[in-house]
C-alpha cells in the first residue's frame, strides 16, 4: 500500500521531479515528500548586512520607535532631563548680558550623572536581554551571525543610544552659547579646542556607561530586575565610594573611587578637558592624578565588553 | 484568617532568594561603619558621619529598594501567577487581603532596615556620645517602611509594570528632581522619613538639611499611607476574577 502511492503520484508531478533531480538521477519515490516549499531565491545579504540590521534594529527599540507610545515615554524623558542643564545655561545667556557661562561642558556630567544611570537602566533592558525574554535568541544564532557579532552588535546599538544623551546636551550648550554670542564666527574660533575634549569625553563615557548596562541587562532576562540591576551598579558604587572617599578618607579608601563607574566618567572628563574637577565631588575629593581615571574606564569597558561576548558565547539560546 | 494569609505571605518574602540579595545589601552600611571604626574614625572628628550614612545611605538608597522589591512582590507576584483567585475566593472580606500583605512586606522591610540602623548605631556609637539619633533613626525607617510598602503594594495593585513604575518614584523623583525642585521633599517619603527621625532625635542642631517639621512629616506620612492603603483595598474589591486560573 506504501509502495503505491509514489507510482500514482508519480505521474501528476513529473514536473516537479524532473526539477528536484536536476543533481543526478531522477528519484522517483522521493516525489511525494517534495511539499512544494518555496526556495529563497533573492540576493543573500549575507553577514555584515545582518549585524547592521540588528544594530539599528536595537536601536530603534531602544527609543520606542516602532513600539507603543508607552516604550517612548521614559528615554524621551530622561533626554529631556539631561537637556535642562543646557536650557538654563542658554536662558541665562539670553537674559544676562555679557559671558554668564555658569554651566561648563567640562562640569556637565557631574551634573546629569543620575539622569545618565537611569537613562541606561531604562534602555539597556531594551537593547539586551529582549530576545532571551521573547526566547527569539535562537532563531539570531541560527542566521549568518555568529555570538560574537551579537554581542558586539548590541554593544554598539547601546553605545549610540548613550551618546545621544551625553553629546546631544554638549551640542545644545556649544551651538547654543555660539548663537547667543553677538559675533558668531568669532565664538567659533575661540573655543574650537573644546570640540574635541567634548566628543573625547562623550565617547569614553558612553563606553563605559553602556558596557556596564549592557553586561547587566543580558544576565537578566527579566526586565524589571534588569532596570533594578542597573540602577544598583550604577548608584550603589557612587554612594558607598562617596562615603569611603569622603568620610572615612584614609589612603587606603580613596582608591574605592575606582569602583564607582559614574565618577570614573566625572574624573576621566575633567582630565580630558584639562581641567580640575570639582573639589567637593568624589574625583576632587579622592586626589587621585586625574588620567589614571580616564586609564581605569578604559580597563573597566574592556572588562565589561568581555564578559558581555563571553556570557553570549555560553548563554542558551 | 487574616493571620494565615500575613503568616503565609511573610514565608513567601523570606523564603525568596532575592531577600538574601536584599539582606546583603542591608549589610553594606554597617560594614562601612565597621570600616570607619577600623580605619580610626570617630564621632568627635566626624561628628556627621553617623547622621550621613543613615540618612543619605540607608534611608535614600537601602530603604526605598527593599520596600520596592518586597511591596511589589507581596501582592503583585500573586496577581502575576494567577494565585490572587486562591485569596479572594476566600469567605474572607478583601481588605483585609489588602491589610495582611501591606502587614507582610512592612515587616520584612522594618524588620531588615530597623536591625540595619541598629548594627550601624552599635558599632559607631559605643564608647560615643549622641547615641539619641540611633532610636530616633529605627522608629522613622519603621514609620517609612509601612508608607513605602503600603504606596508599592497599591502600585503593585493598578499596574503590572509596578516595579518600574516604584523605581521612577524613588529614583527620578526623590533623588534627581529633589535636587533642583525644593518643593519635592513635601512629596516624598524619605523626606518624611529623615524629617520625622530628626525630630526624635535629641540634637542640638539639624540632622540633615531641609527636613520638614515632625508633626508636618507624620501627618504627611499617615495621611499617604492611608491613602494608599485605601486605593489598595479599593482595587482589590473591585477586582474580577476571570476566567484564567
Amino acid at each position: 500500500m506504501t509502495q503505491a502511492t509514489p507510482d500514482t503520484k508519480d505521474t501528476k508531478d513529473t514536473k516537479d521531479t524532473q526539477d528536484a533531480g536536476r543533481a543526478g538521477a531522477p528519484d522517483s519515490a522521493s516525489s511525494i515528500y517534495d511539499l512544494g516549499y518555496r526556495r529563497y531565491e533573492g540576493e543573500r545579504l549575507g553577514r555584515r548586512h545582518a549585524i547592521s540590521a540588528l544594530y539599528v534594529e536595537s536601536l530603534r527599540g531602544a527609543f520606542g520607535l516602532g513600539r507603543s507610545a508607552g516604550a517612548k515615554v521614559a528615554p524621551a524623558v530622561l533626554i529631556g532631563i539631561a537637556l535642562f542643564p543646557a536650557v538654563v545655561q542658554l536662558l541665562i545667556g539670553a537674559l544676562v548680558p555679557g559671558d554668564a557661562e555658569l554651566i561648563l561642558a567640562s562640569e556637565y556630567y557631574g551634573i546629569i550623572t543620575y539622569v545618565l544611570a537611569l537613562y541606561a537602566a531604562a534602555v539597556a533592558p531594551d537593547i539586551a536581554g529582549r530576545d532571551q525574554r521573547n526566547r527569539s535568541l535562537t532563531l539570531y544564532f541560527s542566521r549568518a551571525i555568529s555570538r560574537t557579532d551579537y554581542a558586539l552588535g548590541k554593544l554598539g546599538a547601546m553605545v549610540t543610544a548613550m551618546l545621544m544623551i551625553t553629546l546631544l546636551p554638549q551640542v545644545l550648550l556649544f551651538v547654543g552659547n555660539a548663537l547667543s554670542t553677538q559675533d558668531f564666527g568669532g565664538y567659533l574660533a575661540e573655543e574650537w579646542d573644546l570640540v574635541a575634549p567634548i566628543i573625547g569625553s562623550a565617547v569614553l563615557g558612553s563606553l563605559l556607561i553602556a558596557s556596564i548596562g549592557v553586561l547587566v541587562a543580558a544576565q537578566m532576562p527579566h526586565r524589571a530586575f534588569a532596570t533594578v540591576g542597573i540602577i544598583v551598579a550604577f548608584i550603589l558604587p557612587v554612594v558607598i565610594a562617596g562615603i569611603m572617599v569622603n568620610e572615612i578618607d584614609t589612603a587606603a579608601t580613596r582608591y574605592a573611587i575606582f569602583l564607582s563607574p559614574l565618577d570614573l566618567v566625572e574624573g576621566a572628563t575633567a582630565w580630558i578637558f584639562r581641567v580640575e574637577p570639582d573639589a567637593f565631588a568624589t574625583p576632587g575629593r579622592a586626589g587621585h592624578a586625574l588620567w589614571l581615571y580616564a586609564v581605569a574606564s578604559v580597563a573597566w569597558t574592556a572588562v565589561a565588553s568581555a564578559l558581555l561576548v563571553r556570557r553570549y558565547r555560553t548563554v542558551q539560546a | 484568617m487574616t493571620r494565615v494569609i500575613l503568616g503565609l505571605s511573610l514565608r513567601q518574602l523570606v523564603a525568596q532568594r532575592r531577600t538574601l540579595l536584599l539582606v546583603l545589601l542591608a549589610a553594606l552600611p554597617v560594614a562601612l561603619a565597621v570600616l570607619f571604626r577600623v580605619t580610626g574614625g570617630s564621632l568627635e572628628e566626624n561628628p556627621d558621619f553617623a547622621a550621613g550614612i543613615m540618612a543619605h545611605f540607608i534611608v535614600a538608597l537601602v530603604l526605598p529598594l527593599t520596600a520596592l522589591v518586597v511591596g511589589t512582590a507581596a501582592l503583585g507576584q500573586e496577581l502575576e501567577d494567577g494565585t490572587i483567585v486562591y485569596l479572594v475566593a476566600k469567605p474572607l472580606p478583601r481588605w483585609q487581603v489588602v491589610l495582611a500583605k501591606i502587614g507582610a512586606a512592612w515587616i520584612v522591610t522594618a524588620t531588615l532596615i530597623a536591625s540595619s540602623v541598629l548594627l550601624v548605631g552599635l558599632v559607631l556609637f559605643v564608647g560615643q556620645e549622641g547615641a539619641s539619633q540611633v532610636p530616633a533613626f529605627m522608629v522613622a525607617v519603621v514609620l517609612g517602611a509601612l508608607g513605602y510598602t503600603a504606596l508599592f503594594v497599591a502600585l503593585s495593585i493598578r499596574f503590572s509594570r509596578a516595579l518600574i513604575i516604584g523605581l521612577a518614584y524613588v529614583f527620578v523623583w526623590e533623588s534627581l528632581l529633589s535636587q533642583f525642585i525644593a518643593g519635592v521633599r513635601f512629596l516624598s517619603v524619605g523626606s518624611y522619613t529623615v524629617s520625622i527621625a530628626d525630630a526624635l532625635a535629641d540634637s542640638p542642631s539639624r540632622l540633615v538639611d531641609g527636613a520638614l517639621s515632625g508633626v508636618n512629616a507624620a501627618v504627611l506620612l499617615a495621611a499617604l499611607t492611608a491613602l494608599a492603603t485605601w486605593y489598595a483595598m479599593r482595587r482589590l474589591a473591585a477586582y474580577q476574577i476571570s476566567e484564567r486560573v
